[in-house]
């Protein structure tokens, strides 16, 4: 009886694990991405182009700040993943700017694309990216 | 170093510029193979970036061979 009661019990936990696979697959997956060799090359130049305190700020915050050559007040706060760059000034967000490259790039490679046009060519960036502006 | 962004992550191709002043065949041909990889990536939109540590970064129109690291990133558009 007790050895029947026991492949019941391992049947069940069975069906559970198998039931429950998955999810927890779903749940894991977007820290999988991370583990791609696409993403570890890409994370790699990211940790060449970056301070200590900028990754740090990343890891952390989930966004970079990037301070405008151009106008002193103004910072680009670009997101760790695909998202809205947000511009600041004075601490107050003013605008929102949307910028994509054509291509699928891995999310480390887009912060960087953002920080290099950002920190070349403020302007040309400005005038590429399509600009929502915010209202208080 | 030229290092060009794709779905793969970056691509890279490198060179050594004491090989290249010896006239290094390998060393030559890698340069060539690099300045062919930046006009076609420029063809295709991208933009190239010259990124030398300590510097502030500078978009670069032409391929430079004494740049310390070249980064071209592909062609944008406002989303």
């Amino acid at each position: 009886m007790s050895a029947i009661s026991l492949v019941i019990s391992m049947l069940c936990w069975g069906i559970i694990a198998l039931a429950l696979t998955p999810v927890i697959w779903l749940l894991l997956m977007p820290y999988m991405k991370g583990w791609s060799r696409a993403e570890r090359r890409a994370t790699d130049l990211l940790h060449e182009m970056l301070t200590p305190e900028q990754l740090r700020q990343l890891l952390w915050h989930g966004y970079l700040e990037i301070p405008s050559s151009t106008e002193p007040q103004r910072i680009y706060r670009v997101p760790r993943s695909k998202g809205y760059v947000q511009v600041l000034e004075n601490g107050h967000a003013i605008m929102r700017l949307c910028l994509q490259p054509v291509e699928f790039l891995p999310d480390a490679d887009v912060v960087v694309l953002h920080k290099l046009m950002i920190e070349a060519n403020e302007e040309v960036y400005l005038q590429k990216a399509n600009k929502y502006l915010c209202h208080d | 170093m030229l290092r060009v962004m794709s779905r793969r992550g970056d691509d890279r191709l490198t060179w050594d510029d004491q090989k290249i002043q010896a006239g290094d065949p390998e060393a030559m041909a890698a340069i060539h193979e690099a300045e062919r990889i930046f006009a076609q990536e420029k063809a295709r939109g991208a933009t190239a970036f010259r990124v030398e540590g300590g510097k502030t970064v500078e978009r670069l129109d032409k391929f430079d061979a004494t740049a310390e690291q070249i980064v071209m990133v592909p062609r944008v558009v406002g989303g």
